[in-house]
């Protein structure tokens, strides 16, 4: 299992008020599945991409990520795993604006303490990988949006993580490059990637192989579709 | 090996920041730089003035000890002082012939008077009524001609040496020597200029440059020795012996006076060194009052600094959010704002640095010999860096504070 998901619960305080986010989920993903999260908004989608992607942590209940239990862990600790084991891809890029193509990639390389030699071979594959090797002294500033999400894939890819969590990866580009981008990410789980998609639209879902659907912080349905039944 | 890369990716950020804001930084440097500029200068100037103040007195032997009427520094009023007797030659002749140890005992007195060459005149010269032993117990000599001789004195020979100023300003360029000025009424002829000595008169102290020395005998022949109050400088036979040597003096002081037992001394025994710890006293009030001023300036540079800081924070949100999101620890964030705090004030340490080297050029040009010592460079240096950190630490707690997800949210 690349992660496991027992019984999560998410409350948040909203002034008096107690926002109950996740009311007790549990979920199981595979190493190299290819997995779609959906729900309309207030379904707690995001909540639950947050906790997946270890940038918060569940009120109650249990989260292993590759047999660790990250439930518990403090912020650096959860810094940690999402350096080495998670690649984020972002519905609005979140590139470093000052810095090149090259530095934005090699930036979690940096927080995981390679040496320059082995950032430079590792950031260089991983922009080859998208097809950006010409652009690589670019400032994203200098991109189409389809270029600057391929560097964010480049990015999130460039530690080899356990799982890579793309958020509306296509929400902000129109379908023909949405198109393109899913195609990238498709290749990426053929080479043997897990893909974590977290999207409400039904042509993006398609790529994948398994919908979870949640609604009013519960898993409404969970199944195997697409690619993998007409496998 | 991480620590360290996370330092460098630090640093990095810091200049990148800094590049991306020229004139904010700029600006804020700016503060930093008047601050440093302003302590920096102080203790400059605070060194300047010791240094010329020792300059000034070093003509005067610190194995020298001034037998004087009262003493040279005085705490509070002493109206006992008031009813001393003065010290007249015949008790420095006495003096002389009793205090065998000493290498010499010269009586000196003096009064200010008008001197005149020609159509120049000078008013309230001080006048030197002093001995040919004065060479043994001062350090200034003759820059040209001769000093006043024992035959001087004893014939009571109107000859002068006149200091480097009084020359320039009655003389001139022309030569000076067997020339005859007129001190008050009297005629006097030139035998010898002194060497520049520079001067302590910005302390209110004396213009050595600006004295006449006579023949004490020709002095008390020419101005009178009613009322008239000698110091006599005695010399100790070695520096090391100073201690037991006022001993002697001062029971030989009190055997030519007199007194008997249970009296004080009517009389004071002064040297360097008393003026010296003065004046080291009072110049270290003066340097911490004025680096307490000066320092206020360094802190309103420093609360620029933190308040940048703080915008600098918030405008950069939404990047703290991704370089937490991709695995940025909280102390590899607080690092890159304490880092950008500290270049700012660093790189405003080293521009106030060559700045205070002009200030203090001019001063040295203008006012009195100061030079920056490299001590002070490092002071400033450090107090950039301390500065650096401590405007930028709230600042840096509260970026490395900031939630992943809502920093990531933030538009």
């Amino acid at each position: 299992m690349a992660l496991e998901i027992q019984n999560i619960t998410k409350i948040y305080k909203m002034g008096q008020e107690e926002v109950r986010a996740l009311r007790g989920v549990s979920l199981s993903i595979a190493k190299n599945e290819y997995v779609a999260i959906m729900g309309p908004s207030g379904s707690g989608k995001s909540t639950m991409m947050n906790i997946v992607g270890c940038l918060d942590t569940p009120t109650s209940g249990e989260y292993f990520f590759d047999g660790e239990d990250v439930s518990k862990m403090d912020q650096d600790q959860l810094a940690d795993i999402r350096n080495r084991k998670i690649g984020f891809v972002f519905q609005t890029f979140n590139l470093l604006p000052r810095s090149d193509i090259f530095h934005n990639v090699e930036l979690p390389l940096i927080y995981g303490g390679l040496s320059s030699s082995k950032r430079r071979e590792l950031a260089e594959a991983a922009i080859e990988r998208v097809g950006l090797a010409d652009r690589i002294r670019h400032k994203p500033n200098e991109l189409s949006g389809g270029q600057r999400q391929r560097v964010a894939i480049a990015r999130a890819l460039v530690n080899n993580p356990s799982i890579i969590l793309a958020d509306e990866p296509t929400g902000n580009l129109d379908s023909r490059t949405g198109e393109e981008i899913m195609g990238i990410l498709d290749g990426l789980h053929q080479a043997g990637n897990t893909i974590i998609l977290v999207t409400h639209e039904d042509d993006i879902a398609r790529h994948a192989h398994r919908i979870v659907r949640l609604r009013d912080g519960l898993i409404e349905s969970d199944e195997r579709v697409g690619a993998m039944v007409a496998q | 090996m991480r620590f360290i890369r996370e330092f460098l990716e630090s640093l990095r950020i810091a200049f990148d920041a800094l590049r991306a804001n020229k004139a904010r930084g700029l600006l804020t440097t700016l503060g930093i730089v008047i601050g440093i500029v302003a302590v920096v200068t102080t203790m400059t100037a605070a060194n300047g003035l010791a240094n010329a103040f020792r300059e000034s007195i070093s003509a005067i032997g610190t194995d020298v000890l001034y037998v004087s009427r009262s003493p040279w520094v005085q705490m509070g009023r002493n109206f006992d002082l008031r009813n001393r007797p003065n010290l007249n030659l015949k008790e420095s002749e006495k003096l002389s012939a009793k205090l065998v140890s000493a290498q010499a005992v010269n009586p000196t007195t003096g009064t200010n008077r008008q001197v005149k060459f020609q159509s120049k005149t000078i008013e309230d010269v001080n006048i030197v009524g002093t001995t040919d032993r004065q060479m043994m117990v001062s350090n200034s000599v003759p820059e040209y001609g001769r000093f006043l001789t024992a035959f001087d004195v004893q014939s009571r020979k109107n000859v002068c040496v006149i200091g480097h100023e009084v020359k320039n300003r009655l003389f001139g360029s022309a030569n000076p020597i067997n020339q005859d000025m007129r001190i008050g009424r009297r005629r006097f002829r030139v035998v010898g200029v002194m060497e520049k000595q520079g001067t302590a008169s910005f302390f209110g102290g004396p213009n050595f440059d600006m004295q006449v020395f006579v023949p004490v005998t020709s002095f008390v022949k020419a101005f009178g020795s009613t009322n008239r109050n000698f110091n006599f400088a005695v010399k100790a036979p070695s520096q090391e012996a100073m201690a037991d040597f006022e001993y002697e003096l001062v029971g030989e002081m009190r055997k030519i006076r007199r007194l008997k037992p249970a009296e004080k001394d009517n009389f004071s025994i002064n040297q360097m060194n008393t003026l010296l710890d003065a004046y080291n006293n009072v110049m270290g009030v003066i340097v911490m009052v004025g680096l307490l001023i000066t320092s206020v300036s360094l802190f309103v540079g420093g609360i620029g600094v933190m308040n940048i800081m703080f915008v600098s924070v918030t405008e950069r949100t939404r990047e703290i959010g991704i370089r937490k999101a991709i695995g940025a620890r909280r102390r590899t964030i607080l690092a890159q704002f304490l880092f950008e705090a500290s270049t700012i004030c660093l790189i405003g340490g080293l521009v106030a640095i060559l700045l205070s080297m002009g200030v203090t050029a001019l001063i040295n040009n203008l006012l009195m010999p100061a030079s920056i010592s490299m001590p002070i460079v490092v002071v400033a240096l450090a107090v950039a860096a301390g500065t650096g950190i401590l405007a930028g630490l709230i600042p840096a707690i509260k970026a490395s504070r900031l939630n992943p997800i809502e920093a990531l949210r933030y538009e």
